[in-house]
Order: structure tokens, then C-alpha cells, then sequence
């Protein structure tokens, strides 16, 4: 391949190796480190969940969606049972629907926490990555006080959740937010107020407005690019609507809007703040009552045989919108069919435009910025068609010359 | 057609849509059902979701007059293998951007004859769609007229291309191609 006199390169980026979640492959067409072109190949690790679905019964599901994603599991089971109650016309008690509001927050803020500590390791800032991480245990001792597990809390069912608040996991909570009050500013200002972090970040991975719009681009990858869209705020589901939450965007903050890598790392801090308010509202306004439509699970199965629709879940995770669609047939005890779009799928078909006219060095960080499931890369293959050559750059490699940009920058 | 593309900052009622949807698609229009999500305290409505089932011919026609109301946000699609036909089911959204409790969902549900499993695109009008399209194209079978990338999305290079994973029919996996997944 050419362009003009310039030989371009095709580089693949993934996919990766069994130790990580979700493998991806992306091709990047290069010219010298310019990147012309990028193509993006999901499937490496297409399971066949909604399909093996149709061999088990709503409950069972459950399980299945919890296991979609070791970060959003929650997120997935909350879209995934607001389907199922949609298509059975179940109504879950008021308490149930903070208690899921409750536990949507604490995944929010220790994603967000989680991705702004690996963007700085990306780029090389390994200090601030540190502190991110020892900030984000915070939020993992809860989720365990709370629900017993780090990962995959087993809260949700059909028709509410299994595990009420009890008086104790909320003074839990409440010391979460003072301690989050106190400290999370430091992430905060070491980061953004960094003129090499910032210099990493700011005119890397543009998506402007127009095609945020054009390619459907979805929670803080469309915030970042100045959309104010939110679930949350949009059309609130569970406790959303009593809490009031407003679509946070940078030029509310920055008077403008750059749709860049930096924005979106701003809008993801700014809302593990607004994460703590809610938490905060969440936790003093939680209504008295039951925590579940009908405990007795025979009898949940029963309602559900009888069911006949489908039903549409749609919440705002981490990542952005996420929907799960499920089909109920009367006098069947399984699903007959459930369809699941998670976040990525939808901000992945934006993914090219983001890469076009960047540095390789800046592909990892562009390549992170819209948060996707992927916890690193295994390797690139530099490959010269024309002299059958190649050569393969290690994971470690690849994270190196994105450090190596940020050393030049400072000057060292 | 080509729409602007931006959201609307301000919403139209939910009937106000409906009958601009009934006047477009006529005959076309096989179904409509307005869900109203109730949640919080007090119980109330919070958002609402359209679902229009139409037949296929009515669909582009349809699409452009809700792109003229809002520019159409699209999620996802879902799809069966329901005999005859395939039905497939466009989850979109209007007035994304239009206030606290204002976006309406909105579902369109099409059922597409096996003997002819056709389907236009909206891969030209709303680029968001393409995922979706190769997905469906892998899983169910249908033909998306006038979508470009037609390559594999989630199933292997190698993959036999005559069997379509979520279909019940002859086409579907035998039970020889599969693995004990359960």
C-alpha cells in the first residue's frame, strides 16, 4: 500500500491473549507514526451468551448478564431484569429501586476511578495511576460490606434485589463519600492540573459533535464531545427520577468543548463527584418496604411462564447506554430470545474516526479513552508488505513509546 | 436522504408523534402500543416507549419523516427466526437531548418473508447502524441492501457463512456444530 511516495503500513493492534476480558483487534494503516486509516475487528471473544440464554429461564439469565462484565456486572443485570419486567409487567418496590440505584452509583464511581488511574499508566504517569488505584479500594471495601463480593454481587432479581441495606453498609457509604470529599480532589488536580498529562491528552482522539451524533455514540464518549445525553436525566429509570441528575459536559465547566481525550477524562472524574451526591441523596432518602415484588422464587417463575411480550431494558452504565431487549412466550419457562448491546459495541463504530491523523504513540490512550472492555493489548505486528518484513512490538513496546512521547514532551 | 445531525432541545408530545407516524406509514402500520415506564417515589411516569410494528415497505418512508422530527438516535437491533418470516426490531431513540424525562423510545418492528430476506440500510443515513446491519446479516440472514462493509462483525474469518447462528430453521447450527455450551 501507498500513499503518494509514502509507504504505509498496516499494523494490528490485538487481538489478545486469554487473560483478558475482551479482545478486540483494531488494524491501523500508518504513515511513518501517522495513522491513516483504522479498522476495528470485535469477535476474538464472541461467547454466545444470548444464545445460550434460550436453554434457561429469566432467573437463570440473571447469572448469564452478570457475567458479561467483570467491571459494569450490575449495570448489565439491572438493563437485563428492567427487560424482563417490562415484558412480565412486574412493578418493583420503591426501596428495591434506591437499593439498585445505590449499588449502579458505587459501580460508577470505581469504573470511572479504575479507567482515569489507567489512562495516566498509559501515558506514563504511574504516580497519579497509584494513587488512583489505592483511591478506588474505597469504593471495593463497600461493594463488599455491602453485597459480600468485589465483583459480581449476586444482588439482583426479578421483581427487586436480594440484599437490603442495612443501617450498617450505609454508615459504610456515608464514610465512603467524607473520605471520597477528602481526598479524591488530589486525583483530581494532579492530573488536570498537569501541563504534560494535559499535553497527553488534549487534541488526541477528537470525535467531534456532528459525528458523536452521526455514529451514536454513547455515555462519556458523546458527553465528552458536548452532548448532553444521560439516561439518568433523559428518562430516569429506578430511583433517577427522585435524585435528579444532570448530563455533565465540558464546556459547562471549560467554556468549551474539544471532544478529545482530555474531555472525556474530565467528564468521567467530574462524575464520580456528581456520583457522591447521588449516593448521598440515595442513602438519606431510602423509603421504608419491602425489597422485593414477590420473595417467594416459585411463585416469581410462575408470573414469568405467564408472561407473553417483549421488553426493552435501557439504563445509563459506566460506559454509557446500556440495552438489553428480551422475549417472553407464554407457557415457556426460558427466554425465548435476548438481545444485549453493551456501551462499547455502539462507541466502537467510532473508534476509526478518533484514530485518523494521530501518533501511534497515542493509539493505546485513544484506543482506552472511550473506556472499552479491554484491560490491555497483547502485542502489535509491524508488517512491511513490500520487503516482507515484520517485526513484533510487545505489549510492553507498545506502552513504551507512548511513554516515550510523554518524556519528550517533558523535555528529559 | 441526509439529515442534519443534531438533537432537537425541545420534545413533541408522545401523540403527536403517533399521529404523525400513523399518517406516514397508512396501511403500512400493522401496530402501535405506547408504554409509559413508571418509577420513583411517588410512583409516576418517568419516561414512555413507542413500539410500531410496520410492514417493510413502509420503513424508509417512515425513517426520514422521524429523522425530519429529531435526528433518530439507534441502539441496537434484535431479531428472531419466526417461521415465515424474520421479524428484526430497530431500538432508537428521539428527543435524546431534549430535557429530563422527554426521550421517547422507540421500537420499530419489521417482519421480513424468509423467501425474500431483504432490508434497506440506514447505513447512509445513520452510520451508527453498520455494526448492527454485519451482525444481523451473520446471525439472521438478511440482506442489507446498500450496506457497504459486509464483512464477518463477531463470527470467525473461517466460519461456514451458510449457517446463521440465531436461526431455527435448516440454516441454523445442527446440533453436529455445536459444542455443549449450556
Amino acid at each position: 500500500m501507498s500513499a503518494g511516495s509514502h509507504k504505509t503500513y498496516r499494523i494490528p493492534i490485538g487481538p489478545v491473549h486469554v487473560g483478558l476480558k475482551e479482545p478486540v483487534t483494531t488494524w491501523l494503516d500508518v504513515d511513518g507514526e501517522r495513522i491513516v486509516k483504522a479498522t476495528v475487528r470485535p469477535g476474538s471473544i464472541h461467547r454466545g451468551i444470548e444464545w445460550m440464554a434460550r436453554e434457561r429461564n429469566p432467573i437463570q439469565v440473571i447469572y448469564l448478564a452478570e457475567r458479561i462484565c467483570g467491571i459494569c456486572s450490575f449495570t448489565h443485570i439491572v438493563a437485563f431484569l428492567r427487560a424482563v419486567e417490562d415484558a412480565a409487567k412486574i412493578e418493583v418496590p420503591i426501596r428495591a429501586q434506591y437499593i439498585r440505584s445505590l449499588v449502579l452509583e458505587l459501580e460508577r464511581v470505581h469504573s470511572h476511578i479504575l479507567w482515569a488511574g489507567v489512562a495516566c499508566y498509559t501515558f506514563g504517569y504511574d504516580s497519579a495511576f497509584n494513587l488512583g488505584m489505592l483511591l478506588r479500594e474505597k469504593v471495593m471495601d463497600v461493594l463488599e460490606a455491602l453485597t459480600g463480593n468485589r465483583v459480581n454481587y449476586g444482588v439482583g432479581t426479578v421483581g427487586g434485589v436480594r440484599r437490603d441495606l442495612t443501617p450498617r453498609a450505609a454508615k459504610a457509604v456515608r464514610e465512603m463519600i467524607e473520605f471520597y470529599r477528602r481526598e479524591f480532589q488530589t486525583f483530581l488536580d494532579v492530573v488536570t492540573e498537569d501541563p504534560i498529562a494535559k499535553a497527553r491528552m488534549r487534541n488526541v482522539g477528537v470525535l467531534s459533535q456532528e459525528d458523536a451524533v452521526k455514529y451514536c455514540a454513547l455515555g462519556p464518549t458523546a458527553r465528552g464531545s458536548g452532548l448532553r445525553v444521560d439516561l439518568r436525566h433523559s428518562s430516569p429509570y429506578e430511583a433517577y427520577g427522585d435524585l435528579g441528575v444532570t448530563p455533565l459536559v465540558p464546556q459547562d465547566y471549560n467554556g468549551e468543548v474539544f471532544g478529545d481525550v482530555y474531555d472525556r477524562f474530565f467528564v468521567r472524574v467530574m462524575e464520580v463527584i456528581q456520583s457522591l451526591e447521588l449516593l448521598e441523596k440515595i442513602v438519606d432518602g431510602i423509603p421504608e418496604g419491602p425489597i422485593t415484588w414477590e420473595p417467594k422464587l416459585p411463585k416469581v417463575l410462575s408470573a414469568l411462564k405467564a408472561a407473553d411480550g417483549i421488553g426493552w431494558g435501557i439504563i445509563e452504565g459506566p460506559r454509557g447506554d446500556d440495552t438489553h431487549v428480551v422475549k417472553l412466550t407464554k407457557g415457556e419457562e426460558n427466554v425465548t430470545w435476548w438481545k444485549v448491546r453493551a456501551p462499547t459495541y455502539a462507541n466502537a463504530v467510532s473508534w476509526p474516526l478518533m484514530f485518523k491523523d494521530q501518533e501511534i504513540a497515542d493509539a493505546p490512550l485513544i484506543i482506552n479513552s472511550i473506556d472499552p472492555c479491554i484491560s490491555c493489548m497483547e502485542r502489535i505486528l509491524v508488517s512491511d508488505a513490500r520487503a516482507g518484513r515484520s517485526e513484533i512490538l510487545t505489549r510492553a513496546r507498545l506502552v513504551e513509546r507512548c511513554r516515550e512521547k510523554t518524556r519528550r514532551l517533558m523535555g528529559a | 436522504m441526509t439529515c442534519r445531525p443534531q438533537y432537537v432541545q425541545e420534545c413533541k408530545c408522545p401523540d403527536e408523534v403517533m399521529n404523525c407516524i400513523r399518517e406516514t406509514l397508512g396501511e403500512c402500520l400493522l401496530e402501535m402500543e405506547l408504554r409509559e415506564r413508571m418509577d420513583g417515589m411517588p410512583r409516576r411516569v418517568l419516561y414512555r416507549d413507542l413500539w410500531i410494528r410496520l410492514k417493510r415497505d413502509g420503513f424508509l418512508k417512515l425513517v426520514d419523516r422521524l429523522m425530519e422530527i429529531d435526528f433518530l438516535h439507534f441502539h441496537v437491533m434484535s431479531g428472531n427466526d419466526d417461521g415465515d418470516v424474520v421479524t428484526l426490531n430497530l431500538h432508537c431513540s428521539l428527543f435524546r437531548e431534549a430535557g429530563a424525562g422527554h426521550r421517547l423510545g422507540v421500537t420499530l418492528s419489521i417482519p421480513i418473508p424468509k423467501d425474500d430476506l431483504v432490508f434497506p440500510s440506514l447505513s447512509g443515513r445513520i452510520p451508527g447502524t453498520e455494526y448492527s446491519e454485519r451482525e444481523m446479516r451473520e446471525m439472521l440472514g438478511i440482506h442489507f441492501e446498500g450496506l457497504q462493509n459486509t464483512d464477518l462483525l463477531f463470527l470467525p474469518e473461517n466460519w461456514d457463512e451458510e449457517i446463521k447462528p440465531w436461526r431455527r430453521d435448516e440454516t441454523g447450527p445442527a446440533p453436529e456444530n455445536i459444542r455443549e455450551l449450556s
